[in-house]
C-alpha cells in the first residue's frame, strides 16, 4: 500500500545531483548513491518487499542529498525509513547498546572513573572490536561523574529567578559527557539576562532512530515532545538545544520520519546560535572579552540541513580577537553511531578524509563546530582539539581560558 | 538578518551577480532551493545561436547590435549590447581566478559537440571543447575517434557518429569509435552499468589510473589526431588531468557533454561558488524562499522554509528563480505563477496556446518566453501592478525571450545577473 503522503519519490526527475553530492556514494561504490537507494528502489520495495537492496545500509541520513535536490524529495527519509521497514531488527547487542546512550549514561557516569580508564585498555578495546564489532580504532566520548541534571538541580532556583527563561534541552552528551557544555549554556544566557529551565526527559532518538529502534524512539520523542512543551507554556518560554542532531531530530525527525505530532514545540524550538543571534541583533550583547585564537569552523551536516550555519558564523564574527576560517562544507563521516560499527568504519573514515584534509591546511589552534559526534570524529582523526561555539562565546564572555 | 542583498536562486545568473556585488564588499546572501540547472548543462556559454529564421548566428555581437534594436523587451535589450558584452568577458575573468579557463573565437562563435552528436553554436567553450589547437586540427580534417568506457550508458558514441557524420562540417572527416575499459577499481560486483559520469570523473581525480588510461585511449584512438569521450576528466582537477591526459597519449582530448549530472556544467558551479565564498558571500543551499513583505515600493524582507519565522533583510533583492525547471515560474491549469511574491507575469490565459504540438518546433514554445514582466531596470509589479523597485529579476525568470531557439540562455543569465549588480551598485552611489 502506498500511503499518500509519502510519495515524494514520484517528484523524482533521475538527475542524480543527489549522488553527486553524497558523501558516502563518494567514499565507497558500494553505495550505489541516494537516487537509487531511495527514489528508484522505493518503488520496486513497494511492490515487493523481497526487492529490498541490502546496499541501503550503507547510507548515514546525513541529508545531504536533500540539500542538493533541486525536485525537493524527501530522499533520506525515503531511505531510513526502508531501513526500519524492511529490514529485520538487529539484535546485536552493539546496536542495542550504542543506540540506548541514554540507558548507557546512566549507568556509566556511575562509575566513570573506571569506565573511561577500562575503556581504553587495549585488551578491552581488541574485545570489543572482536566479540563486538566496535573497531579498536575508534576512541570513545569520556563520561563525566554524575549527570548534568543533577548539576542543574542544585542550581535551578537562581535560574528561574531571571524574569526572561529559555527551556533547554541538554541531550544526552551534556548530560552524561559533557556537563561544561551545558554549563557554558548558562553562563553565555545568563550574561544575556535569560535563565535557563533546563528540560530533559529521554534522549532525542537520533541513535534510535539509526539503529531501527523505532517503537522506543516514538516513545522518547512522545515523552520529550510533553514535557518540553510544559515547560515552555509555564514559562512562555522559547526552547533550545545546543545539538545541531537533537535539534534536527525534535523539529524534523520527529514530523517527518518518526510520524508524530510535534506542532506543540515546532514554533518555539531554536537551535541555540539563532536563539542567540537573534537576541544580539535586537541589541541583547553582552560584554566580550577578546580571545586570540585562530579557529577552523566546521558546520555539521543536520545544522546544514535544518538551515542555520549562518547564525552560528555570525555569533562566531562577534567574538573579538577570534580569527575564523570557514571550512568548506564537507561530512566528517562519523554520522553519529555509523562510525563506531566494524563494517562502516573504512568509510566513515573515508568520508572524513577531505574534511581532515581542510582543516590540516587551515591549521587552525582548534576546531569550532556544532555537532558532538563532529567533535569525536575531528579529535580522534586530526590532532586538533574541537569546541563548541557556545563554548567558545562562554570563554568570551567570562574570560576564561580555550 | 540583515544583508545589503539577499539573492534568490543560485545558479548561474545569481551567482554572477553575487559575485559582482560581492567584489565591492557588500554583504550578499544567495538562497538556493536544490542545485542549479547548471548542473545539468553542457558547461559551455550560449550568446546567440541562431536568428528569427533558425539560421545559426556566427557573429554574436554584431548581430545583437542590430537584434537589440528591434527587440525592445527582449533581456538582452534590457542590458544594452555594450553591457552584454562587458558580463560576459567578466564573468569570463571570475572563472579565469577560478581555474577555470573560458576560450572564445575571437568575435565569432564556434560549435560544440552534443551527447547526440549533433552541433550547436555556442560563444565560450572550456579547453577540451574549444580552443585554438582544436580548431586547426578541424580545419585540417583531422581524424576524431570518438571514444567510451566500455558499459557507460549515458553516451553512444555510435549514435553520435552517425549524426556527426551527416553534418556537411564533417564532411571528408574520419572518425571512428572505440572502447576503453575500467581500470582495476573499486568492486569487481559492482556492475559498471551503474557507474554514471560523476562515478568516472572520481575515477579520474584519484590519478591512479591515469598512465593506465592513457595508454588505452592512445591504442583504441589507432591514430585520430582527437579523442572526443565523454566529459568527465574529473572535477575538482580537470585542468591538471587534460593537460597530463594530453601529454600521455599525444592526442587533442575533446570532452563531449553528458546526460545529467553534467561534469562540465558542474565545473562552472563549483567555480562560481568557490569565488563567491572568497569574496565573503553566504551560501544558504537547501532552503526555499516562501514570500516576502512588500510595503510601498518596497520588498523589506523574505522569509524561508527553514528560517523558522525569522525574516532576512536587505537594502535590495534578486530574483533569480529561473524558469519552470527550477521552480522560478510555476504551471498551474489556467495561469502561470510566480511563486515566491507572486509578481506579474507574462503569459497567455488560453492554455491551448502555451505549447506547439510537436516537441521540438521549429518556432519553440511559446511558455518558454513567459516569465517575470519587468521594466528597463529589471524591476517587477507586484500582481496588483506595483512596482517594487528594489526587486530586480534575472536569468530564466524574464519572459520575451526563448533560451532553446536562440541558443541564448547562459548569455542572458550571465549578463541580466551582472547587469541587475550594476543597478543596485549605481543605486547605492
Amino acid at each position: 500500500m502506498i500511503r499518500l503522503q509519502n510519495i515524494s519519490f514520484d517528484h523524482c526527475i533521475k538527475c542524480t545531483v543527489c549522488t553527486v553530492y553524497c558523501p558516502v556514494a563518494r567514499a565507497t561504490h558500494h553505495f550505489p548513491g541516494p537516487k537509487q537507494s531511495g527514489p528508484d528502489t522505493e518503488r520496486l520495495r513497494i511492490k515487493s518487499p523481497e526487492l529490498l537492496d541490502e546496499s541501503l545500509k550503507y547510507c548515514t541520513n546525513c541529508k545531504r542529498c536533500e540539500i542538493a535536490c533541486p525536485s525537493n524529495v524527501k530522499i533520506a527519509d525515503i531511505i531510513q525509513s526502508s531501513k526500519w521497514r524492511y529490514f529485520k531488527k538487529s539484535l546485536r547487542p552493539r546496536d542495542f547498546f550504542l543506540a540506548h546512550t541514554d540507558l548507557m549514561g546512566s549507568v556509566a557516569t556511575r562509575a566513570s572513573l573506571l569506565v573511561n580508564f577500562f575503556i581504553k585498555l587495549p585488551p578491552v578495546k581488541l574485545f570489543l572490536d572482536l566479540f563486538f564489532r566496535i573497531p579498536s580504532e575508534r576512541r570513545f566520548p569520556k563520561y563525566a561523574r554524575g549527570s548534568f541534571l543533577a548539576w542543574y538541580k542544585k542550581h535551578r532556583a537562581e535560574q528561574e529567578a531571571f524574569a526572561e527563561r529559555a527551556v533547554y534541552f541538554p541531550g544526552c552528551y551534556v548530560n552524561y559527557n559533557n556537563h561544561e557544555l551545558g554549563k557554558d549554556v548558562v553562563t553565555v544566557l545568563n550574561a544575556m539576562n535569560i535563565g535557563v529551565i533546563v528540560s530533559y526527559e529521554k534522549c532525542c532518538g537520533v541513535p534510535l532512530i539509526a539503529n531501527g529502534y523505532i517503537g522506543r524512539a516514538r516513545k522518547n520523542a512522545l515523552l520529550n515532545i510533553n514535557s518540553l512543551a510544559a515547560s515552555a507554556a509555564e514559562s512562555g518560554a522559547r526552547i533550545i538545544s545546543a545539538s545541531s542532531s537533537c535539534s534536527f531530530a525534535l523539529k524534523h525527525e520527529y514530523r517527518n520520519l518518526l510520524e508524530l505530532d510535534n506542532s506543540a514545540i515546532f514554533d518555539s524550538l531554536d537551535y541555540i546560535t539563532r536563539f542567540i543571534h537573534e537576541r544580539f541583533l535586537k541589541g541583547n550583547l553582552p560584554e566580550l572579552k577578546p580571545v586570540r585564537l585562530r579557529a577552523a569552523y566546521h558546520s555539521p551536516c543536520h545544522l546544514e540541513r535544518m538551515g542555520g550555519v549562518m547564525n552560528t558564523i555570525e555569533v562566531l564574527k562577534k567574538i573579538p580577537g577570534l580569527d575564523l576560517t570557514i571550512l568548506h562544507s564537507e561530512c566528517c563521516g562519523i554520522a553519529g553511531t555509523y562510525g563506531f560499527k566494524k563494517e562502516y568504519y573504512r568509510v566513515s573514515q573515508k568520508v572524513g578524509a577531505e574534511l581532515f584534509k581542510r582543516i590540516e591546511r587551515a591549521d587552525p589552534q582548534i576546531v569550532i563546530t556544532d555537532c558532538e559526534t563532529c567533535k569525536w570524529q575531528i579529535e580522534m582523526s586530526t590532532p586538533y582539539r574541537v569546541e563548541h561555539p557556545v563554548t567558545v562565546l562562554a570563554r568570551s564572555i567570562d574570560g576564561g581560558k580555550l | 538578518m540583515r544583508y545589503d542583498c539577499v539573492i534568490i536562486g543560485g545558479g548561474l545568473s545569481g551567482l554572477t551577480c553575487g559575485i559582482r556585488l560581492a567584489e565591492t564588499g557588500a554583504s550578499v546572501a544567495v538562497i538556493s532551493t536544490g542545485m542549479s540547472a547548471l548542473h545539468f548543462s553542457s558547461g559551455s556559454i550560449d550568446l546567440f545561436g541562431y536568428n528569427g529564421e533558425g539560421r545559426t548566428v556566427y557573429r554574436p555581437f554584431e548581430f545583437l547590435d542590430e537584434f537589440v534594436g528591434s527587440n525592445p523587451r527582449h533581456p538582452y535589450a534590457l542590458c544594452g549590447a555594450r553591457q552584454v558584452r562587458e558580463a560576459l568577458f567578466y564573468f569570463r575573468g571570475q572563472l579565469d581566478l577560478e581555474g577555470i579557463e573560458l576560450y572564445n573565437n575571437d568575435e565569432s562563435n564556434h560549435f560544440h559537440v552534443t551527447t547526440l552528436g549533433t552541433l550547436k553554436p555556442t560563444f565560450f567553450s572550456q579547453r577540451s571543447v574549444f580552443n585554438e589547437k582544436i580548431r586547426l586540427a578541424f580545419e585540417k580534417k583531422s581524424m576524431i575517434a570518438a571514444l567510451n568506457f566500455e558499459g557507460y550508458r549515458d553516451f553512444y558514441p555510435e549514435l553520435a557518429v552517425i549524426n556527426l557524420r551527416r553534418n556537411v562540417l564533417f564532411r571528408n572527416i574520419e572518425i571512428i569509435t572505440g572502447k576503453i575499459v575500467y581500470p582495476d577499481y573499486g568492486d569487481p560486483q559492482r556492475n559498471p552499468f551503474e557507474y554514471r559520469s560523476v562515478d568516472i570523473a572520481r575515477i579520474f581525480d584519484t590519478e591512479r589510473y591515469l598512465e593506465e588510461l592513457a595508454v588505452q585511449i592512445r591504442n583504441a584512438a589507432s591514430g585520430a589526431a582527437f579523442a572526443a569521450m565523454p566529459a568527465f576528466l574529473g572535477i575538482s582537477n580537470f585542468k591538471r588531468h587534460h593537460k597530463l591526459l594530453q601529454e600521455l597519449t599525444g592526442l587533442l582530448i575533446y570532452e563531449i557533454p553528458t546526460l545529467p549530472p553534467s561534469i562540465l556544467g558542474m565545473r562552472i558551479d563549483n567555480a562560481l561558488k568557490s569565488r563567491f565564498a572568497s569574496l565573503g558571500g553566504v551560501y544558504i543551499a537547501g532552503d526555499t524562499v516562501t514570500g516576502g513583505s512588500i510595503s510601498g515600493e518596497r520588498l523589506e524582507s523574505v522569509v524561508t522554509e527553514n528560517g523558522g519565522g525569522s525574516a532576512l533583510s536587505a537594502g535590495s533583492f534578486v530574483l533569480a528563480t529561473g524558469s519552470f525547471f527550477s521552480g522560478g515560474l510555476v504551471s498551474e491549469f489556467s495561469r502561470v505563477r510566480e511563486p515566491v511574491l507572486d509578481l506579474k507575469v507574462y503569459s497567455d490565459a488560453e492554455r491551448s496556446r502555451w505549447y506547439a504540438p510537436e516537441f521540438f518546433p521549429r518556432r519553440g514554445h511559446p511558455f518558454l518566453e513567459y516569465g517575470v514582466e519587468t521594466d528597463e531596470r529589471l524591476n517587477p509589479k507586484t500582481g496588483d501592478g506595483r512596482r517594487v523597485k528594489n526587486l530586480y529579476c534575472t536569468g530564466a525568470l524574464l519572459p520575451y525571450y526563448n533560451p532553446i531557439k536562440e541558443g541564448s540562455g547562459g548569455g542572458v543569465a550571465v549578463s541580466t545577473g551582472y547587469r541587475a549588480a550594476e543597478l543596485i551598485l549605481e543605486g547605492n552611489s
